[in-house]
């Protein structure tokens, strides 16, 4: 578990992280006042950092977030320098995230690569913000906010010389996920017949490619910060890269991510309408439900595959957690899902 | 002879335990961890309570599927529309073909998962079964007979809610999909 370091290797890890600070800074010295493991960012560790500089750019107190990798991880996330990249492109792009300041893939400082951003105060929890009533006249509005940053995002557009090395997007995109999915359950020990017959249904309803932008990947609730009602910061930009912009539209409103609220289709936080009005009005572009429906089914399917695979992490790569092990059982909602949205007349037994 | 109250009584007693009488003392940031303890006791309660014979349905389902008709058992697979090929109706299609990125694994290439998720518990056969039919929806074996699609669909619903009402019924009520009382 993170933190639990023995104190002469976490004093020389806080005084080498001290010495980064100062060097990228200007600073003459660096007083590290906390370092503490943050809740959540079950694939990242990210700790608490707060540091006094004397001198240099960031003079004074500052209040930081150290986002590092994991034991373990999903496959196929950015490292923390790419990450740290993406984060400058979507800041320079005037999306709300927490300020990117350094990254580092010296393992001398921290023991492995690690970015540094500004920590803005919020809650990510998406049960609360779901569930909370103080919240709910506030909410449309959050949601057409919402849409209007990830406009904002899916307008970065390659070619980008400082995002490189993002893999090319190509019109096989949806092809290549489904057959990454279909290899990955080729190695999984049970079947799982729906995921089966939910890509299938991908693979004969393709829709038409368009040009890829800077997707998000994981745009959703639970990964931005709400300080009261004001969005603060969108969260979590490991798994970013080239896509379909529909890719993000779909995600955001899948049921997996809708937590208390099901029937609230817009993340668990309001109706579609006004995240929609949002996107459309920044974006200048209609979002086409067609499109969005398929990129629906379809994270469903990648949840389910990602649900998997966290329980993979307690079950392989032996990471002691209760929230990975029990995490695999909700590939059976995301089946449910995929079953509603592909066969409409419901389940046959209560014809 | 085992002595009372048994098993599911003690861990049914445990759990209330742990959520009315432990969980307020935690502090707030390990809270969750004891909802999740209690989660696992209530999936484990419930897998250990259900009645063996729900998997044995669906292996005899999938058994009465397959043997329904020798003509119809036949799969009939069809290529993605718009790759615009056919295939003969009588023979599956060489899967390397179909995915010439990824060459075919053994279904079986993590063995030492395997043995740790206990896998197998259910009959060979069932999970013989269970294969063959995921791999027959992948190539779309049975799209061009609506009453085995149809029947393919019933078999996925059954599955599906056979899952989660071990791993999450009250999702099953959430969507409407069973009532309150299951």
């Amino acid at each position: 578990m993170a933190g639990t370091a023995s104190p002469p290797s976490e004093a020389l890890r806080q005084a080498s992280l001290a010495r980064f600070l100062a060097a990228e800074t200007g600073a003459h010295s660096v007083e590290i006042t906390g370092l503490a493991p943050l809740a959540g960012g079950s694939i990242q560790e990210n700790w608490g950092l707060d540091a006094r500089f004397f001198g240099g750019a960031l003079p004074g107190e500052q209040h930081l977030v150290l986002r590092a990798a994991a034991a373990t991880g999903v496959p196929s996330s950015l490292d923390r320098l790419q990450e740290f990249a993406v984060l400058k492109a979507a800041f320079a792009a005037g999306v709300t995230v927490p300020e990117p300041l350094f990254a580092s893939a010296d393992p001398a400082v921290f023991g492995k690569p690690f970015l540094v951003m500004r920590r803005v105060p919020g809650t990510a929890a998406a049960h609360r913000i779901t569930r909370d009533p103080a919240l709910d006249p506030d909410l449309p509005a959050l949601a057409e906010r919402l849409g209007r940053e990830l406009a904002r995002i899916h307008r970065v557009r390659p070619p980008r010389p400082d995002l490189s090395f993002l893999a090319p997007y190509d019109d096989a995109g949806p092809q290549r996920q489904i057959a990454a999915f279909r290899a990955y359950l080729d190695a999984h020990p049970m079947p799982r017949p729906v995921l089966e017959w939910g890509m299938r249904w991908l693979e004969t309803n393709l829709p038409p490619p368009v040009a890829p932008v800077l997707c998000h990947h994981d745009f959703r609730t639970g990964n931005y910060l709400l300080n009261g009602a004001r969005l603060t910061g969108i969260l979590d930009w490991e798994f970013a890269g080239w896509g379909d912009p529909d890719e993000d539209i779909g995600w955001f409103c899948s049921k997996g991510w809708r937590f208390a609220r099901l029937d609230r289709e817009a993340g668990g936080i309001a109706d579609r309408a006004p995240f929609y009005r949002g996107y459309e009005s920044e974006s200048g572009r209609a979002v086409d439900p067609q499109r969005v429906f398929f990129w629906e089914v379809l994270a469903s399917v990648r949840w389910a595959i990602i649900a998997l695979q966290q329980s993979d992490r307690h079950m392989l790569g032996g990471e002691r957690s209760l929230d990975l092990a029990l995490t695999g059982r909700r590939a059976g909602e995301c089946e449910l899902e995929i079953l509603m949205l592909l066969d409409r007349g419901g389940n046959p037994a209560d014809a | 002879m085992r002595d009372l109250p048994d098993g599911p009584a003690l861990l049914a007693f445990a759990r209330d335990v742990l959520l009315d009488d432990l969980l307020p003392l935690l502090p707030p940031e390990r809270r969750l961890d004891a909802r999740l303890v209690a989660n696992c006791m209530a999936i484990a309660a419930r897998e250990a309570a259900a009645d063996p014979q729900g998997q044995g349905e669906i292996g005899a389902a999938l058994a009465t599927f397959y043997s329904a008709s020798t003509k119809d058992a036949v799969p009939s697979p069809t290529l993605p529309r718009e790759r615009r090929r056919e295939e003969p109706a009588s023979a599956l299609p060489d899967r390397a073909a179909l995915e010439p990125a990824f060459p075919a694994r053994e279904p079986h290439s993590l063995p030492r998962m395997r043995g740790r998720v206990g896998v197998g518990a259910g009959a060979p056969a069932d999970d013989e079964l269970s294969r063959r039919f995921a791999r027959d929806l992948r190539i779309g074996a049975f799209e061009n007979s609506e009453p085995r699609s149809a029947a393919v669909r019933a078999i996925l619903w059954r599955m599906t809610i056979e899952r989660l009402r071990l791993a999450n019924p009250r999702f099953l009520v959430a969507n409407g999909v069973i009532g309150p009382k299951g």
